[in-house]
């Protein structure tokens, strides 16, 4: 993509670094990269040749990103003045990656596989089926810290098969395989309560008297097959003890049976009952046989469940659930040319609406093939051959990938417009986790999409569906959802600020579980959500993103009023609910200082100052800190150093920077560290560790000093504005993207974060910045050679 | 037999009658199989075939973090040899064992590439080359020795190869730096760019093997969701030639990978369909999901990897037991703190303690398999065990400063015969994508020269 100017022609590119460039680098940079140094294998002044000034981007990029960033060059030195900045920016921007002002790059996309949040939302649309895909299919590869990265989401033959499965499954439970059906009621033993409510169906003693009753609702009259399934659960030990189960259906008896001593017995039985519309109660009573013996050890009776089937006369079956969905008629017609005529209708609107854009008629004549492959068969139905297809639609690439088309490209043009289709998915996707809606379809299918594209975004940031994207991006751009599985010690962590937890007692049989070490299911859960509820709000009022990095409110529900120790009435129910804050509150609004955020970088017995630097710097400052040098003295060694008391993380740290090789990396990450010591590694506000108070004082490298946490958000958000939105944008750029940033998407974000700029930091220009993009907009034109498929190389064989 | 009933019973949810497990011996498949049949053209030469006909089996085990090395190292050599602290618990099958010292895997050496060690680690283990250090676009390693083996082998068995691990967690912020999670979350790779996915859940590794639903209904539910899957390979792969005329570059090579992966399940519908009466169905119930204690889920992994190649539904296999890197707890042995936070311990008596004891859980764990392994006849009369060449080792060997050579690595088994267990060896610093070399050999076939950064072969093994 690289603009090369004639062979021979004295290049402008060169002429302008010796004129403009070279001056700012010698004055700014030779200390460490010129003059004979060469720190991190960079001289500038033996960049020399042609090539290694315009045609090495990866390198101008690096520089580009450092100087930005404020990395380089490091404090106590010269720095360029904003000028002398703007004048590197521009040439690196214009000659080193060669590109055209207003240009934009819309940059190598790769396809993208559904991954397993966007296969089960996909399915959901498609078929109304809730497919559990975090158990039925294996995780998705992470790159650059998401997981809807085209190049990492890879198919290995485990995956396929699994995704044939998969197709089966849920056509099998979404798509009726006849019109009509009987009802299925299914209930389970622990949903047969006592007349009490106080127990349930299983388990039941062999010693104790017990009924338990559920009621079944019935609108057809007619006979019904009820199944019941008990096991008896003893222990290796034999006992003497039988009893007798006894299942009534209002009032009346229809089956018992003897049960006796097994160590694991399984029974399923069945009766048919004539049942009439309304209202029915079936009760299962346990009765001991030998009411003379003492229980010597535990023997259970289970109810496990009991299902009620009909009716069993297929004249009387009502329409299949889900029926209309996917037959818009009563019945398929009998004529066979009329039958075909109708499925040719059914697969085209199904194979359409999965693989998100039209389908050709020779795919519909093949899947019309399989079907009535299928449905001309004696005994099956027409439903089953329709199903069949669609197994196939659900199996075929053109599903599982979502591959794009573009518009035509006139003779020459290197990019052009992806067509509406593919738009319609690359925003569906994009905002739903999921396939385009009838709308977006329609709109598409006419050619209005990208016309009428700002309202469609309104409308699909109001859908609830765009919960999906929140849940997602929030979760991966702030780690906030590794909450739910990260390891931590409540008990360690308590402990170190002298908080004793009750010690663990003994558990007991129906006494209450002790208390736990770990964090509970439903705090993790809200955890998570505070993070969302939080992005959700900034998104869809509309608010200036800076809010995500420092604000008087936070997002709150009763169990998180309870985790953080506030007062119970701060927010109630299981809603997240928006909480001002005090003016005086030292924790503050904002993603730095939530609990999930906090937790996760820390270890799991106390907080890790250089974790938390470490995250300030990558996900909101965008200027990660490079990898610990092997073989350095590590944080616990540097505390053996202070031998005479435990020290705390800040003193650990101090003498930790007085290494110099240390000092270079630490100085950026530790006072963003240290600033949150007011929270320990479950995100608690706390005043002491470890028996002294607790200095979240600080100064950054760029200068500015701060008193706290709250000072160090309002210094980010004013001074490292630019930095915050320019991050930012990066993460929705690869998330919306489905790929990495190049240097070549340097244009692009810089224009989407001047839109910030002038639009008051609104959510609303940062998300139609990245939707207008020529990224998001456009594809290169396939005219790079494609490349050759993938050899084994490191394998060497002979015969 | 070994196999954990109560266990099973367990994840069954309902308790239910399990009849005896005789039958299973009475229907064993003859393993047995003339390299010649298979098309390789090595005339009579059986391929990962004992010399007495029993299948021969291979597994790679991979644990994280390397190992406290002062404590894994054993005292004396060759025969005459002591386990130490950390492989105490394989005294009942030290006489199956041989521990190998002085192999390295200098491809994981930081080089040009900075950090990321556990990623390099993890990712050249089984491949042998360096890997591109890429956040995904251009990803790349190389194939994995099992893969190497079952392209060769895979044809015999209903299951080309199984790749298992016990981290089912995928988060965004566990990855290291620079690199995609993809080379810490696969050991096996079919091509450079393509990492098999390893199967997490012992409920669907089991119904992946044997068919879902109750005991008696599994062969039928699996010969049904194959003949479903027959009548759609068709259409889909037409579906797919369909779309390749209109794509290039990175698109086609997805593509390609959607082929392949289609191909393999019709190979495998093939070759079901051929060994069907003779396919055994243990008598055992399906196991449920993963089990929340972590020594309970390794066992109910590794029960599955002895059920796989007990009823030769495989003869190549892959476990990642951890992620490199990994920085799981071990609340079963008091020990709050991750793994990867402890093993940078520089020193620290307390931390040295606890990675000791997390490295002894790992001996132990594998313990539980050799011995389920030596406890279980085979064919041909010998145990599982014997039958078997079995890696267990770690890419890292210190984890405190990350070093890759000396790594920890044991070859349990008796390779049919052919290896030489219950000793020490001590080799001068050579790659160990030499024993994998060697390893290769005994399973047969077409002969592999060079593999991955490999100089040779292990003598004395």
């Amino acid at each position: 993509m690289s603009g090369a100017s004639p062979v021979g022609a004295p290049d402008s590119g060169v002429v302008q670094f010796h004129q403009t460039v070279e001056p700012i680098l010698k004055a700014n940079c030779y200390d460490c990269h010129g003059d004979g140094a060469h720190k991190a294998g960079l001289a500038f002044d033996e960049l020399t040749t042609k090539d290694d000034l315009l045609h090495n981007p990866q390198l101008w990029w690096k520089v580009l990103r450092n100087t930005r960033s404020h990395i380089m060059p490091p404090p106590d030195g010269p720095v360029p003045s904003a000028a002398e900045q703007l004048a590197l920016e521009q040439w690196i921007k214009t000659a080193a990656f060669g590109m055209v002002p207003n240009q934009f790059d819309p940059g190598r996309t790769t396809v993208r596989r559904l991954n397993r949040t966007e296969y089960r939302n996909t399915i959901r649309d498609l078929i109304g089926v809730d497919f559990d895909t975090e158990h039925a299919l294996a995780a998705d590869d992470i790159g650059y810290g998401f997981d809807n990265i085209g190049d990492v989401l890879t198919l290995s033959p485990m995956r396929m098969e699994k995704l044939i499965e998969a197709a089966q499954t849920v056509v099998k439970k979404g798509v009726p395989s006849e019109p009509t059906a009987p009802t299925d009621q299914m209930a389970f033993g622990r949903q047969f309560l006592t007349e009490d409510g106080t127990k349930n169906g299983d388990p039941m003693t062999f010693y104790k008297d017990r009924t338990v009753a559920h009621t079944y609702p019935i609108a057809i009259a007619g006979e019904y097959r009820i199944v019941m399934a008990t096991s008896v659960d003893g222990t290796g030990n034999p006992d003497p003890m039988r009893c007798k189960g006894t299942v009534l259906c209002d009032g009346k008896e229809f089956y018992s049976q003897e049960y006796s001593w097994a160590d694991c017995m399984y029974f399923q039985n069945e009766r048919v009952l004539r049942l009439e519309p309304g209202q029915h109660k079936f009760e299962f009573q346990l009765e001991p046989i030998d009411r003379t013996l003492k229980q010597p050890g535990k023997m259970d009776l289970k109810l496990v469940w009991m299902q009620v089937v009909g009716p069993l006369d297929p004249k009387a079956w009502p329409a299949a659930p889900n029926y209309a969905r996917f037959f818009p008629r009563d019945r398929a017609p009998a004529d066979p040319a009329a039958r075909r005529k109708y499925a040719r209708e059914l697969l085209t609107k199904f194979a359409t609406k999965a693989y998100r854009r039209p389908v050709d008629a020779a795919t519909v004549d093949r899947l019309l093939k399989i079907a009535e492959g299928i449905y001309t068969t004696p005994g099956t139905t027409f439903e089953t051959g329709i199903s069949r297809a669609m197994v196939a639609i659900l199996a075929s690439p053109r599903f599982i990938f979502r591959f794009e088309e573009a518009m035509p490209a006139a003779r020459g043009q290197s990019f052009v417009q992806v067509d509406e289709y593919s738009l319609a998915s690359r925003l569906s996707y994009f905002l739903w986790s999921s396939m385009p809606d009838d709308e977006l379809m329609r709109l598409a299918g006419t050619g209005r999409l990208r016309k009428n594209l700002a309202a469609q975004v309104q409308r699909m940031l109001a859908d609830s569906k765009s919960a999906a994207f929140v849940e997602s991006f929030t979760g991966q751009w702030l780690l906030s959802r590794d909450i739910l599985h990260v390891a931590i010690n409540r008990r360690i962590v308590l402990e170190r600020e002298g908080i004793k937890p009750p010690a663990p007692t003994r558990r007991n049989f129906g006494g209450p579980p002790p208390p736990p070490t770990e964090l509970t299911l439903e705090q993790r859960d809200a955890l998570k959500r505070e993070a969302e509820a939080y992005f959700s709000h900034v998104a869809r009022d509309n608010r200036d993103i800076l809010e995500l990095i420092d604000s008087n409110y936070v997002f709150l529900n009763q169990t998180l009023v309870s985790y953080y120790g506030l007062p119970a009435d701060t927010a109630t129910g299981p809603e997240m609910r928006q909480v001002t804050l005090a003016a005086d509150d030292p924790r503050g609004g904002g993603v730095i200082t939530m609990g999930s955020v906090l937790a996760v970088t820390s270890n799991p017995t106390r907080t890790s100052p250089v974790k938390r630097g470490k995250w300030v710097l990558e996900n909101i400052l965008g200027a990660p800190a490079p990898p610990p040098p092997p073989d350095i003295p590590s944080l616990e060694e540097t505390e053996k150093k202070i031998s005479d008391r435990k020290p705390t993380q800040r003193e650990v740290l101090a003498k930790h920077r007085e290494d110099a090789l240390c000092a270079s990396c630490h100085a950026r990450m530790d006072p963003l560290g240290l600033a949150l010591e007011n929270f320990n590694a479950l995100g608690l506000y706390r005043t002491q560790e470890l028996d002294q108070p607790v200095d979240a004082t600080g100064s950054l490298m760029t200068g500015e000093s701060f008193k706290n946490v709250r000072e160090l958000k309002q210094i980010l958000a004013s001074q490292h504005r630019q930095e915050i939105y320019r991050t930012i944008t990066e993460k929705l750029l690869i998330y919306s993207l489905g790929r990495g940033l190049e240097y070549y998407d340097v244009p692009t974000v810089d224009k989407i974060v001047e839109r910030l700029e002038h639009g008051g930091g609104r959510f609303s220009e940062l998300l139609m910045g990245v939707i207008e993009s020529v990224a998001f907009q456009q594809r290169r034109v396939a005219s790079e050679p494609a490349a050759a498929p993938a050899k084994p190389v490191s394998v060497v064989t002979s015969n | 037999m070994m196999l954990s009933r109560r266990r099973f019973l367990r994840n069954v949810g309902i308790c239910m009658a399990l009849p005896a497990m005789e039958s299973f011996w009475s229907n064993r498949l003859v393993g047995a199989t003339p390299a010649a049949a298979m098309g390789a053209g090595a005339g009579e030469r059986m391929v990962a075939t004992t010399a007495t006909g029993a299948p021969l089996r291979t597994a790679f085990l991979y644990f994280p973090n390397g190992a406290i090395p002062a404590a894994w190292w054993p005292t004396g050599a060759d025969k005459d040899f002591q386990l130490n602290r950390t492989l105490a618990p394989l005294a009942n099958v030290k006489e199956k064992i041989q521990l190998v010292g002085g192999l390295s895997d200098l491809s994981a050496n930081s080089g040009p590439d900075g950090g990321g060690d556990h990623a390099r680690a993890n990712g050249t283990f089984l491949t042998g080359v360096r890997i591109a250090k890429s956040g995904g676009s251009d990803y790349r390693a190389g194939v994995s020795a099992d893969q190497i083996m079952a392209q060769q082998i895979g044809l015999l068995t209903p299951f080309r190869s199984l790749e298992l691990s016990c981290d089912s967690i995928q988060n965004a912020g566990t990855c290291d730096t620079g690199y995609s999670c993809i080379y810490q979350h696969n050991l096996s790779w079919s091509s450079p760019t393509v990492p098999l996915t390893p199967e997490v859940d012992p409920r669907l590794l089991f119904e992946r093997l044997f068919g879902a639903g109750p005991r008696n209904e599994r062969q039928k539910n699996l010969l049904i969701r194959q003949q479903q899957q027959r009548s759609i390979l068709d259409f889909i792969l037409e579906d797919s030639r369909a779309l390749q005329a209109k794509i290039s570059g990175r698109d086609r090579s997805k593509l390609d990978e959607y082929f392949t992966s289609v191909r393999d399940i019709e190979v495998r519908i093939a070759q079901a369909e051929k060994s069907r009466a003779n396919r055994p169905q243990p008598e055992v119930e399906t196991p449920g999901g993963i089990p929340a204690s972590t020594t309970e889920y390794m066992r109910l992994m590794f029960d599955m990897l002895h059920l796989a190649f007990q009823t030769d539904s495989t003869r190549v296999a892959t476990f990642l037991m951890g992620s490199e890197g990994s920085d799981r707890t071990y609340p079963e042995l008091s020990i709050a703190d991750g793994h990867h936070f402890l093993t940078h311990h520089n020193n620290r008596a307390d931390f040295v303690e606890k990675v000791t004891q997390i490295d002894v859980w790992y001996a132990t764990q594998l313990a539980y398999f050799l011995e389920k392994m030596e406890a279980t006849r085979d064919i041909d009369g010998n145990s599982l065990l014997h039958n078997s060449q079995i890696v267990y080792g770690s890419g890292n060997a210190d984890g405190n400063r990350h070093t890759h050579t000396n790594l920890p690595v044991i070859v349990a088994g008796g390779g049919g015969g052919t290896l030489r267990a219950g000793r020490y060896i001590k080799y001068n610093d050579e790659p160990v994508t030499n024993l994998y070399l060697s390893m290769m050999d005994r399973i047969g076939g077409k002969p592999v020269e060079r593999f991955g950064d490999s100089t040779g072969r292990l003598a004395n093994l």
